[in-house]
Order: structure tokens, then C-alpha cells, then sequence
């Protein structure tokens, strides 16, 4: 159980600050050495699924997930901001909570999940708004799905792109097709995924029209143990997202204090989003 | 009927006689008739590609709209239970060639690379063959707006949106009952502007609009009714009876306004009721906002016409005052061998009519081919012009009976001009013509 002693701003801009000097020589790697290497058979459709599923059941908790999160977005030619919160999640259902402690002016505000529809709560005008999946959260470069379960192999059709070197690590890359009808943050994915962990290296998201709109990294992977799984949950302790449509604005999450404990069955309703603010 | 032959002959041997003087002034007549021929032209073009585009892409001929009020404050641009609606007007209205149904909103678009505000027409292209044909399409394939969670937008709003075939757009907007909703909707036809129309409108289909207005499926925006080409003269009166015949039939009604729907919302939105009201409006109507445009180039037209008119008389009389001058011992002459003061009236008419008519015809031929030539070579106007001509291209459109007037209109108002000198001329005596010197 990690401890749940919040940091202040100021420690997470430490924090923040230290992760990415960590996490510079991992990206720069992962960056310049993406290139075709060893030569192996091509995939069946049905093998990148399993690869696809282990993926998924590597991270899956199969129960309730709470965790503490930092945000920092850099925009260009504005001031840093960090974020700060907590995510509620719940496999079964697939219901999902983010709501925001920091910065002030977001205290409060929230994003809930359920029946397949995202809503976003502002306690300043105290409306609720139904978004969908491409929602930026917080305004960052960040979706919900980036903090949610991972479902690639339910949501996407994998294409295989051989086995690829990123830096020291050996990757199956893969081209991802989001499956009509789902309401996908990202209709086009390419996947980098360590041949030996089966941890997630790096994303390209894309447009339908073939457009890059995001590059992410996950430089440092965690496990925790979960009571509900009877086994290891894993989960990228650090994201970095970078904008390809506006190249100077990245954003990195550090999640934080993850817990498995069975969460109170009231907590995805809009009346608890709604009571943090109060 | 034999004098009126000879004044006649008379008249027209002078004409070649004096082929000088009558050649100058024909040309300026012929010059002001080719100008009325084009400017006639222009004016009824922009009338027509207003009329053609608006009826397609935004309006009918006549429209039954109206709005649904929940609360005294807070109206939504429907019309509910929408079939019967259209049932009363299929029997209601004769001159009816087809009706169409669309969706009506305004929403907040957002790209990955921008935003901005724009009204949202839902329309179901299968059952739109004229929309395909005032668009044209740059990019991508009108026919996939009937596939749901689909977007057509015009180059103008690239711009600002930066989109390619493919890319995501999300609408947000507030749905009637006033709750913030979203939607993703892919690009996938990207059409050429027309004018003022593209700078705010984007297309998806109805069902999409539905969804992102939580509206039922017999709820719709508007009943488009496109009119049979001989009727289309008289949306006016068929929408005023129409008004009166869904009255008739039970329905509430809102006062006639003529302008467009989403010009009625702080009215509507002041007003106490509840509940659905429609509303009849013309396609002039719903473009009250740019009609202006044309009243202004009539007005324009016509102060124009005006001034070149009443040179071309102050031309004529003048003219005829030197001819009658030089030609008065001719006069004396005519008058001293029989003629009487009817037939010199009239030879002198007659002269002014042989060469406004003769003139007028020739302007007229010259105006109509320029006009032909001009569409022919398809000349792009300017974004700014574009924006108010909805073409991107001029387009004169030059009708028979537009020209037949022209040509009347110039013929009669060079014979008023003759009418005075002609009539000084005839009441000259005939001795002291003869014995005129000048």
C-alpha cells in the first residue's frame, strides 16, 4: 500500500522536475532509434490480438483503482501549470472519475464516466457538460483514456509492423485501427510495445486522415499488487504526451499512490463529484 | 395610311441623310441600352445565384419552422411532431415541387488546431439531389454525409479549423432542454465557398444533429418547401397562405417576421409562451440579412440608368432643336406643298422612334453578347464580391423579356424626348420658315 500523504504544488514541481531529467535519456533513445531490426515472421491478426490482450491484462486490475496524479502542461509562450488529483475507476462497469485538488482555479472540476458517456462537472457554473472521448482533460494533451484500463485488443484492430529497436529496447510495433462505432480519443494508433515486458514504450496517435497528433512515452512502468486480480496490476508510473499539431506544447502525468481497495458504491454519481466542490 | 408611309420614308431618308448626327446619337442610345441589358443582367444573376444557392443550402422557397419553448426563456429552433406539420402542407400548397427536412443549431466546433462557431444544418443527402449539384465538392465525397458522426465543411472555414478529409471535428452545443453536449464528427467533404453562406454554415446529417440536440426522430428544424419553377415568383402570397391554413388546422402561430429564424431568438426567448409555435417564412426571409445587398445594387442600377437616361434626352433634344434649326426652310417647304402640322409632328417623331428603335435594337444585340461572352469566360470576382454574389464567378443572367423592355423602354423614352421640338417644329408657319436663313 503506498502512502497517501498528498505533496504540495511546489513538491510535485520537484518531483515533476526530477522525472523529467530521469526520463530524458529514455525518451531520446526511444526517439531517434525507432528502426526496423532483427527479421521475424509476420504476426497473424490472431497473435497481435493475444499480444494486444496481454497487453490489456498486464495492466487490467480487475477491480476498483484509485490513485493520486500529477500533471504538468507546458504551452507555448503561456506559464506552466501543474495539476494535481485523484482517479476513481471501476472495471466492472467501466466507471470512471478524475477530479481535480490544484491549481485552485480547477479545484473541484471533474470528469465522470458512466454508461458509456463522459461528463465534465465546473463547480463555478455548477452545469454539467457531455463530452466525448477526444476531450482534452483539463485542457492538457491528455484524455481519459489515459488514465483509464486498457482495452486496445476490445477497441482497436491490430496491423503488424515487424519488430522494431527503440534505443536499447526491442519492440513489437503495430498499427492500430479503432473499430467502428466506439467512441476512441484517437481513431489511428501506432504501437510500440517491449518485446519482453509487454509494457506499452511508445504511442503515435493519429488522425483518420493520417495526421500525427500526439507522440507518448512510457518511460517507467510500476506494479502494484491487487487483491481483486489475485496477481501484479502494472501501470506507467510516468506519461509524456507531445503535440505534433502545436509541436511546443507536451504535457506529463506522474501517477501516484496507486490503491485497489474497493471504492464506495456512490462515489461515480454526479452528486459526489459535485459534494467535493462543496 | 398613305401620309403615314411617306412621313415615314421621309423620316428614315433623313436619318441617312444626316447619318453623321444620327449615328452619334444612336450610339450613345445603343450604349445606354447595352448598359441596362448588363446591368439587368447582373442585378437578376446575383437575384438568381441568391435564390438558387439559398434554396438549397439554407431555405425552401417557403419554410415552416418555428420554435419550442420549455420555459418562458429558453426556445429551441424546432418543430415538433413534425409529420402532420408536413401533411397540411402537402395538401395545403399545389404549386408544391418537393419538400425537404433539415436540422437547425449553432454550435461550437473544435479541431485539434482550432475552433469556431458555426450553424449546423442537418440534412439527409439521399434525399438532396440538388444540394450535391450547388456544391462543389474540393475534397472527399458528399455522399458519405449519410453515414452518422460525418461533417462537410467549406475551404473558408479551413482556416480557421485546418482540417484534412479524415481529421475530427467535435461540436459542442446545448441541447433544448439547455445541457452542454458533444459530439465527433469526421471530415469528409471539404466544398468550394459559396460566398457569405460558407462562412458560418457546416453540414452533417440529420440523425447527427439529432443526437447532439437530444431531439426525437419526428422532431425537425424546418420544412423546406421548394416550389414549382412557375409558382417560385410567389413565395410571398403562398406563404401567407399557408399561415393561414396551418392556423386553420389548429396550429399556433408566431406573428410574420420577415427575417431569418436565428434573428428571432431574443424576441421569441422575451416572449411569456410555452410550448410549440411554427412560423412561415419566404427564402427572402430567411436571407434578410443579405437582400440588402441586392436592393442596393437596384438602387445602384437605377440612379445609374437614371443619370445616363437623362443625359441621353437632354442628347436628343438637342439634337433635334439643331436638326429642326437647320432643317426649318425644309419645313417652310413641306408645309407650303400640303403637309399639315399632324404630319410634320410626325415625321419628326417618327425620326427620333426609327433611331431609338434602331439604336436600342443594336444595344440591346451588343449588350446580350458581351453578357454571353462574360459567363463564357467564367471571370472569377474577388472573396469580398464572392461573399455577397455566393458564386465564385460572375454570372449575367440576361432574359428575353428583360431586354425586349430595355429596348421599349429606351425606344419610347427617345420618342418623348422628340415630342417637344418636334411639336415646336410642326407649329412653325410656313412663310416665315421658308424665309428663314441660318
Amino acid at each position: 500500500m503506498t502512502n497517501r500523504t498528498a505533496l504540495g504544488g511546489r513538491q510535485a514541481a520537484l518531483v515533476l522536475g526530477r522525472r523529467a531529467l530521469v526520463a530524458g535519456g529514455f525518451l531520446s533513445a526511444l526517439s531517434a532509434l525507432a528502426a526496423p531490426s532483427t527479421a521475424r515472421a509476420a504476426m497473424t491478426k490472431e497473435q497481435m490480438v493475444e499480444l494486444l490482450k496481454a497487453v490489456d491484462d498486464r495492466q487490467n486490475s480487475s477491480g476498483d483503482w484509485h490513485s493520486h496524479f500529477y500533471m504538468e502542461q507546458k504551452e507555448k509562450d503561456k506559464v506552466d501549470v501543474v495539476y494535481e488529483g485523484e482517479v476513481y475507476r471501476r472495471s466492472e462497469d467501466q466507471k470512471f472519475v478524475i477530479v481535480f485538488d490544484k491549481p485552485k482555479a480547477s479545484q473541484g472540476q471533474g470528469y465522470l464516466r458512466i454508461d458509456k458517456n463522459l461528463w465534465f462537472y465546473d463547480p463555478a457554473v455548477g452545469k454539467w457538460e457531455r463530452r466525448t472521448e477526444r476531450e482534452r482533460i483539463g485542457g492538457t494533451n491528455s484524455r481519459r483514456s489515459d488514465f483509464d484500463e486498457s482495452r486496445l485488443h476490445i477497441e482497436y484492430d491490430p496491423e503488424d509492423n515487424g519488430e522494431q529497436k527503440l534505443g536499447a529496447y526491442t519492440a513489437e510495433a503495430m498499427t492500430l485501427k479503432g473499430k467502428p462505432g466506439l467512441d476512441l480519443a484517437f481513431p489511428v494508433v501506432k504501437l510500440w510495445v517491449d518485446k519482453d515486458t509487454k509494457n506499452i514504450l511508445k504511442r503515435q496517435e493519429f488522425a483518420l486522415s493520417g495526421r500525427l497528433l500526439r507522440t507518448s512515452y512510457y518511460p517507467k512502468w510500476k506494479k502494484a499488487y491487487s487483491e481483486s486480480k489475485k496477481g501484479d496490476a502494472w501501470f506507467p508510473e510516468e506519461i509524456r504526451f507531445f503535440d505534433e499539431v502545436e509541436k511546443a506544447n507536451s504535457t506529463l502525468i506522474l501517477i501516484k499512490e496507486v490503491d485497489f481497495r474497493p471504492l464506495p458504491g456512490n462515489l461515480f454519481t454526479k452528486a459526489w463529484l459535485e459534494s467535493k466542490s462543496r | 395610311m398613305a401620309n403615314l408611309s411617306t412621313n415615314f420614308r421621309i423620316a428614315f431618308r433623313s436619318l441617312i441623310q444626316h447619318r453623321r448626327r444620327a449615328m452619334f446619337l444612336g450610339g450613345a442610345i445603343g450604349a445606354v441600352t447595352a448598359l441596362l441589358v448588363l446591368l439587368n443582367g447582373l442585378s437578376t444573376g446575383v437575384h438568381e445565384a441568391m435564390e438558387h444557392t439559398a434554396t438549397t443550402l439554407s431555405s425552401g422557397h417557403v419554410n415552416v419552422g418555428g420554435f419550442f419553448k420549455i420555459s418562458g426563456g429558453q426556445s429551441a429552433p424546432v418543430v415538433t411532431n413534425y409529420e402532420p406539420v408536413l401533411k397540411v402542407v402537402k395538401e395545403k400548397v399545389p404549386e408544391l415541387a418537393f419538400t425537404v427536412q433539415r436540422g437547425r443549431g449553432w454550435a461550437k466546433l473544435v479541431s485539434d488546431s482550432g475552433s469556431m462557431q458555426a450553424g449546423i444544418n442537418g440534412v439527409d443527402i439521399r434525399n438532396e439531389p440538388a444540394f450535391k449539384d450547388v456544391l462543389r465538392i474540393v475534397h472527399g465525397n458528399i455522399d458519405d454525409l449519410a453515414q452518422p458522426g460525418t461533417i462537410l465543411v467549406f475551404e473558408d472555414q479551413l482556416k480557421k479549423l485546418d482540417v484534412k478529409i479524415g481529421d475530427a471535428i467535435t461540436i459542442s452545443a446545448q441541447t433544448t432542454r439547455g445541457v452542454a453536449n458533444t459530439i465527433d464528427c469526421r471530415v469528409v467533404a471539404i466544398a468550394k465557398d459559396v460566398g457569405l453562406m460558407s462562412k458560418w454554415n457546416v453540414y452533417v446529417p440529420i440523425e447527427t444533429l439529432r443526437a447532439l440536440y437530444q431531439l426525437g426522430p419526428n422532431t425537425t428544424g424546418a420544412i423546406h418547401i421548394h416550389l414549382k419553377p412557375n409558382a417560385q415568383p410567389h413565395a410571398t402570397q403562398i406563404a401567407a397562405r399557408l399561415r393561414s391554413d396551418l392556423e386553420k388546422a389548429g396550429y399556433k402561430m408566431m406573428d410574420a417576421d420577415p427575417r431569418a429564424f436565428w434573428m428571432k431568438f431574443e424576441t421569441v426567448n422575451r416572449e411569456p409562451w410555452t410550448g410549440q409555435k411554427l412560423d412561415v417564412t419566404t427564402w427572402e426571409d430567411e436571407l434578410s440579412f443579405l437582400t440588402w445587398t441586392l436592393q442596393l445594387l437596384v438602387v445602384l442600377k437605377t440612379l445609374l440608368l437614371v443619370i445616363l437616361i437623362a443625359i441621353v434626352i437632354t442628347g436628343i433634344m438637342n439634337t433635334m432643336w439643331i436638326a429642326i434649326r437647320e432643317r426649318t426652310r425644309e419645313i417652310g417647304t413641306l408645309r407650303a406643298i400640303g403637309m399639315q402640322r399632324r404630319g410634320i409632328l410626325s415625321m419628326f417623331l417618327y425620326e427620333s422612334l426609327l433611331l431609338g428603335l434602331g439604336s436600342a435594337v443594336a444595344g440591346a444585340v451588343v449588350g446580350s453578347v458581351v453578357a454571353a461572352g462574360l459567363n463564357a469566360l467564367q471571370i472569377s470576382v474577388p472573396g469580398t464580391m464572392q461573399f455577397f454574389l455566393m458564386s465564385d464567378h460572375l454570372h449575367l443572367s440576361v432574359h428575353g423579356g428583360a431586354v425586349v423592355g430595355a429596348v421599349v423602354m429606351l425606344t419610347i423614352l427617345t420618342g418623348l424626348a422628340a415630342l417637344y421640338p418636334s411639336f415646336r417644329a410642326a407649329r412653325l408657319r410656313p412663310i416665315e420658315a421658308m424665309s428663314h436663313f441660318g
